[in-house]
């Protein structure tokens, strides 16, 4: 993990959230911003996971490796599967699912930075 | 003439299997890993976790899907996931003896910022709201 780059990570998803919610009150279904937004999220999210994959196994030592190993799929996996649900339905509420995505996945994101400054 | 059943999977209902859908994942990982990892510390928290990781993922089965199959599964497990919450909820605030470890329903799942017990009453909520009539 690099600390300035889970600062940027967690800066987009916010945004990404504040902005899945905004199209949900304003009665808009996701646009393609919505989804440029994710993949730009996502790329962060592969490049630091990559990063993290690479250090752990290179042999930085973690007081949980598995519950490290699990985040770091989950924190990519997760904005994709919603963002496929969201659009699935265009409807105004494909914003808020986007927004519970990104949620869960600062959520995620967060706990990788505990573990990690934990192990360091 | 009866209206039949809204489906569950539409409309604000994706943004609530979009919530049920992370705690399914979160909680089922989560006990996974507690479960692989030192079950033998609190057998009782870890397998409780695993059941409530359990309840989550019927209850987002339950409302993505369609029928009145579906619906049942859904009312189902969010009533036992509100009884979940309520229980070790009350058991945890009063003994935390029997729970050395935290599970996503210990203080009213307050590790989840009480997410876990708002969920149950939107989801019976949202199953009242869409049912035949």
């Amino acid at each position: 993990m690099i600390g300035a780059l889970v600062v940027v990570v967690l800066v987009a998803l916010s945004a990404l959230a504040v902005y899945g919610v905004v199209t949900t009150v304003l009665n808009r279904p996701p646009d393609v911003w919505t989804t440029r937004a994710v993949g730009v999220v996502v790329a962060l999210l592969v490049v630091q996971a990559a990063i993290a994959a690479v250090r752990v196994f290179g042999g930085v030592a973690l007081p949980e490796t598995s519950t490290f190993l699990i985040y770091l799929v989950v924190s990519v996996c997760v904005l994709p599967i919603a963002t496929q649900f969201a659009t699935a339905e265009p409807t105004r509420w494909g914003g808020a699912v986007v927004a519970v995505g990104a949620i869960a996945t600062a959520v995620a994101v967060w706990r990788l930075q505990g573990l990690w400054t934990a192990g360091g | 003439m009866a209206e039949p059943a809204r489906a569950t999977a539409s409309g604000p209902g994706r943004v609530l299997i979009a919530v049920y859908g992370v705690f399914a994942l979160s909680a089922t990982a989560r006990a996974g890993v507690q479960i692989a990892t030192r079950f033998d510390e609190a057998p009782l928290a870890y397998l409780l976790s695993a059941l409530a990781g359990v309840v989550y993922v019927l209850a987002t089965i339950g409302l993505a899907g369609r029928g009145a199959g579906a619906r049942r599964l859904a009312w189902g497990a969010v009533v036992f996931e509100l009884v979940g919450v309520l229980v070790v909820g009350t058991l945890t605030v009063f003994d935390t003896g029997d729970f050395p470890d935290d599970t996503v329903w210990s203080i009213y799942g307050r590790g989840y910022g009480f997410v876990p017990l708002v969920l149950p009453l939107v989801g019976l909520w949202w199953l009242r709201h869409t049912r035949p009539r």
